[in-house]
């Protein structure tokens, strides 16, 4: 019997409860992604502990398999738990973002992570066994798992998520799993053979993973946490804007470059609003044209109508009607409208394709993001709306979203102008929509508009009798003189800069 | 070695932890469009070969700048067609050419027309024929899209290139005294686009001074006002404007008075006119032919070029006017033409800066720069999303005599420029050479008419507006400066002259 020094003892003990912590690190940080994307945290975090638990029991159980090289097995598992949950909360990140096997890849990975920490404790004991006396070896390591996974879930909630977010937690948990390893290789030393090369494995696994949590940063951006009130669930940087979803119970709203699209609770209000005023004017309505509006939710709306056949839907960003295609979350949003047969989906700049198409269409809706800056300026000018009125059919109308005419009223009233400019009819209308406040729109089109004498059945807010009230304007929104916005003249940018200045202050 | 292991381990070791050292852009080009050469062979009277052949036509013009077009245009609009277009270079425009690359087409050098008053009559006619001008309305998409120009100084951009923060009262008194005489000046309908429809004795007195000296003897000496008057005399006249005769500096700003918010531009500037035109009178024209003589009796002209000798009733002269004396036979050697030199860069970057610092803008000037500074050329494209772009960089060599700056132009290799206008961006873009792959350099030793004090007024230039026997000259140099308009007024008044004398012939004979 080879004598321990006490010293070496309690690190050794240390070892146990940094086993342990990193263990259930893993596991909260699988339940609390689950509950954060997917909601019902009851439900996930049972079914999460479930499994893992049962995991851990299948790793105890093929403990008993292992018989030789125990050191060096051990180590191996300790690297093995570093890399799969290090990276477990990066992973499920991506998967939910880019695939529809988020669930099925979260838990593999719980049962994986939960063999292999079922693995760890028994051999631990057994690699210790001879040097105490097994009453003490079970005690010992016991009392410090057990400490272990307090001090990880006092850790998690107070500092882990808030500070580090939950990739980064993962990786530095990782990183402890491997030094866990390294530390191993030389408490163990003379048990395992080949110990040299063992040890540089661990310091390049170590490397990756250190450049992981520096690089984690990407993956979510915790700094960000702090604009979005809520809890962030994806977020990326395409080419042309920075997509961000956020989730706060069943609310999910979509952020593009900071500002706020659509909240779930009641998006409703505003592409009812949008599509079936105009859409429902229209005597027989075949094709329709969507500018903008890549989250399908637009396009949701026009698929109420059977007589549809065509929906041409130009959007810029091919990451964002990716998105809004695949997610399974965003896809029981939009009805998955763009799985329909009837739409086309065409990534293009919307200003170039409308001067160069020569298609015509029996409704056009623009949907832009707020004119906020000259590029974004350029899809609202008299330029433009010429371009867009030549795809109008006979009966043909369009829509714009046109910002708040209550917090924007210049702008609304400068949009009004331009596209009265631009040689259209127009008829202005808003409505409220808690997320946004009171929003505006225009139907403009060559020919007369009339309210619609019914519209598609199960509407939640738009109805034929609460149409004309949708197109009174009270005092403090009524129209106000504005010049029309020109590409050369982009006044409609300067009224939109000062009109949300004015609100600030 | 120590340096070099140490920078091993730095890029290694970034490497490791996922920070890409920002490295510098390995930057392609070349000059491009030189033709001094040719310019050169005419000069020292190189030996040309024999005509061979002799074709007959009733004008040739020479010279396939906006001037020469002009003139095909006019004619063939007036139903000739027995004529032809000779051009040195194998592009047509002169400074208006234009190049292209994968990501847009980008101006050589004229990028703009502003919007023409009343007064530009031949302007508005070919702008109406060319959909530019409908209804008595401009056309969006060639108007200049917002925001048009902004300028760096005192580390910030502001909105338009006529300095408008940090100005003290007595700078403000001064810009303001200044528009109260642009304001009488224009009053007097002397200051004209085209410059001869106004055209008056009575401001002989102003093209005795330079513009310096008449802003010194009202008590204009704003270094503010000073510096944008410069720039702006630089800009149009490639002149300082202590060279610059005070009728030009006055001009400038008299002359125009826009009914619309301007300018007129497109993706490769003033090349879009130049491709219009060609479009109607290309047939008429043959690129690389050197008119090398030009001799004429009172019967005829002959119009040598290669091997063939042109036989012509008229020759329009729309090449530059200091050639004339170079190739016409027997033509005195001009005193008061006075021509500036210029360089541009055509500048293809992979994205914007960083420190770009506003939303993407038509023209960025530095203040107290020496060079003009860059213009995008995508700004015009309907595109809201934009990232790799070209900037054409402009710089007129202002400081020092012409001749000097036209022997700097040859001796330094590309190299040398291109490092000076990397340094000169760099000033306000601390990042752009991480953001540029390609600089292509034009050098043009004569690039515009210099408005020198007394030019306007020189007999010898009242003279050459005058038919020279059978001979016209039609460059915008007989304006004394080089603008679009002018190019064409001269061309077009040519073309007219000709059409006459030639209608006039056909009905007496």
């Amino acid at each position: 019997m080879q004598p321990l020094s006490t010293n070496l003892g309690i690190l050794l003990f240390i070892t146990v409860s940094l086993i342990a912590a990193c263990g259930l690190i893993y596991e909260l940080i699988a339940g609390t992604l689950a509950s954060y994307l997917l909601g019902d945290s009851v439900l996930q975090f049972s079914t999460i502990i479930g499994c893992y638990l049962f995991a851990m029991g299948i790793g105890s159980a093929l403990s008993r398999y292992i018989d030789r090289g125990l050191a060096y097995r051990f180590v191996w598992i300790e690297l093995l738990l570093g890399v799969i949950g290090g990276c477990s909360s990066a992973l499920l990140f991506l998967a939910f973002a880019y695939t529809q096997g988020f669930q099925l890849l979260m838990y593999s990975l719980v049962v994986v992570i939960g063999i292999l920490v079922g693995l760890e404790i028994p051999l631990l004991m057994r690699l210790v066994r001879g040097r105490y006396h097994f009453r003490d070896v079970v005690a010992h390591v016991l009392t410090f798992d057990y400490l272990g996974a307090l001090g990880a879930s006092l850790l998690f909630p107070i500092l882990l998520v808030p500070y580090l977010g939950l990739v980064r937690s993962a990786m530095l948990f990782g990183v402890i799993n491997v030094l866990v390893a390294l530390w191993s290789t030389f408490l163990f030393a003379s048990q395992i053979s080949a110990v040299r090369a063992l040890r540089s494995l661990c310091v390049v696994v170590l490397c990756l993973l250190a450049v992981g949590l520096a690089e984690a940063k990407r993956i979510t951006a915790t700094a960000e946490d702090n604009i979005y009130a809520d809890e962030i669930i994806f977020s990326r940087d395409t080419r042309y804007q920075h997509i961000v979803l956020t989730r706060f119970k069943d609310d999910i709203r979509l952020f593009l470059s900071s500002h706020l699209q659509f909240s779930s609770r009641d998006e409703y209000r505003y592409h009812e609003a949008l599509i079936h005023p105009g859409l429902s004017a229209i005597p027989a309505p075949r094709h329709v044209l969507v500018l903008g509006g890549g989250d399908g939710l637009a396009v949701r709306e026009i698929l109420k109508y059977p007589q549809i056949e065509s929906v041409t839907l130009v959007d810029l960003d091919p990451e964002m009607t990716k998105l809004f295609s695949t997610n399974p979350m965003l896809t029981a949003l939009n009805q998955k409208s763009f799985l329909s047969p009837k739409v086309h989906i065409i990534n293009a700049d919307a200003f170039p394709w409308v001067d160069s198409n020569t298609d015509s269409f029996d409704f056009i809706v623009i949907d832009f993001p707020d004119p906020t800056n000259y590029s974004l300026g350029k899809l609202y000018t008299t330029a433009f709306y010429k371009a867009v009125a030549r795809h109008l059919s006979t009966q043909g109308l369009m829509v714009v979203q046109s910002t708040s005419p209550m917090f924007a009223r210049d702008s609304y009233w400068c949009i009004a102008e331009t596209l009265k400019q631009a040689g259209l009819q127009t008829y202005p209308y808003h409505v409220y929509v808690p997320s946004f406040g009171e929003w505006g729109f225009v139907i403009a089109g060559h020919r007369d508009f009339q309210l619609p004498a019914s519209m598609p059945a199960g509407l939640r807010f738009v109805s034929v009798n609460g149409l004309p009230a949708m197109f009174q304007f009270p005092p403090d929104m009524s129209p106000i003189p504005m010049p029309p916005n020109r590409l050369n003249d982009q006044v409609l940018v300067r009224a939109y800069d000062q009109d949300w200045k004015d609100i600030s202050h | 070695m120590k340096a070099s292991r140490r920078q091993f381990l730095q890029s290694g070791s970034a490497a490791l932890i996922g920070l890409s050292i920002k490295g510098d852009r390995a930057i392609a080009g070349s000059f491009v469009n030189d033709s001094f050469q040719l310019g050169h062979q005419l000069r020292d009277r190189a030996q040309f070969p024999a005509p061979k052949q002799v074709e007959k036509r009733s004008v040739v013009i020479v010279g396939g700048g906006i001037a020469g077009l002009s003139a095909a245009w006019r004619l063939h609009k007036k139903g000739f067609t027995d004529f032809v277009l000779l051009e040195m270079n194998d592009q047509l425009g002169g400074n208006s050419r234009w190049g292209e690359n994968e990501i847009t087409s980008y101006p050589w050098a004229a990028h703009y027309v502003p919007v023409p008053g009343p007064k530009a009559i031949y302007v508005r006619e070919l702008f109406e024929e060319l959909g530019v001008l409908k209804d008595g309305r401009w056309e969006e998409r060639y108007l200049c899209f917002s925001p048009q120009e902004r300028l760096f100084l005192y580390g910030r951009w502001q909105d338009g290139i006529e300095p408008a923060v940090g100005l003290t009262a007595a700078d403000r008194d001064q810009f303001r005294r200044l528009e109260d005489h642009i304001h009488t000046f224009r009053a007097t309908s002397k200051f004209t686009v085209p410059m001869e429809v106004g055209f008056s004795d009575s401001t002989a007195d102003l093209d005795r001074i330079s513009f310096a000296e008449w802003l010194r003897a009202r008590g204009m000496n704003s270094r503010i006002l000073n510096w944008y008057l410069n720039y702006c005399c630089r800009d149009d006249y490639g002149a300082s404007m202590s060279k610059t005769s005070a009728w030009a500096g006055i001009q400038y700003f008299a002359s125009r008075e826009p009914e619309e918010k301007g300018p007129l531009t497109w993706p490769e500037g003033n090349g879009w006119i130049v491709r219009r035109l060609m479009e109607r009178i290309g047939h008429f024209v043959q690129p690389n032919r050197v008119v090398h003589k030009i001799s004429q009796t009172n019967k005829g002209t002959s119009v040598f070029s290669g091997d063939t000798e042109y036989r012509a009733d008229f020759v329009i002269f729309a090449a530059p006017t200091f050639l004339g004396p170079y190739v016409i036979e027997d033509m005195a050697p001009l005193r008061d033409f006075d021509y500036s030199p210029w360089l541009t860069a055509n500048i293809t970057l992979e994205h914007l800066p960083a420190s770009y610092g506003t939303d993407p803008t038509w023209d960025s000037v530095f203040m107290d720069s020496p060079t003009l500074g860059y213009v995008d050329a995508t700004h015009q494209s309907l595109r809201t999303h934009i990232d790799r772009t070209v900037w054409t960089f402009y710089w007129a060599l202002a400081e020092g005599s012409p001749a000097q700056n036209r022997q700097l132009l040859l001796d330094k290799d590309w190299n040398y420029w291109k490092e000076a206008i990397l340094h000169d961006l760099e000033r306000v873009h601390a990042d752009i050479r991480q953001c540029v792959s390609r600089i292509d350099i034009m050098r043009m030793g004569h690039a515009m008419a210099r408005p020198n004090v007394g030019a306007i007024f020189s007999a010898e230039r009242r003279t050459l507006t005058k038919p020279y026997g059978r001979i016209l000259f039609a460059n915008s140099d007989l304006s004394g400066f080089s603008i679009f308009e002018e190019a064409q007024y001269r061309g077009v008044t040519a073309a007219d002259f000709v059409a006459g004398r030639l209608a006039g012939h056909r009905t007496s004979s």
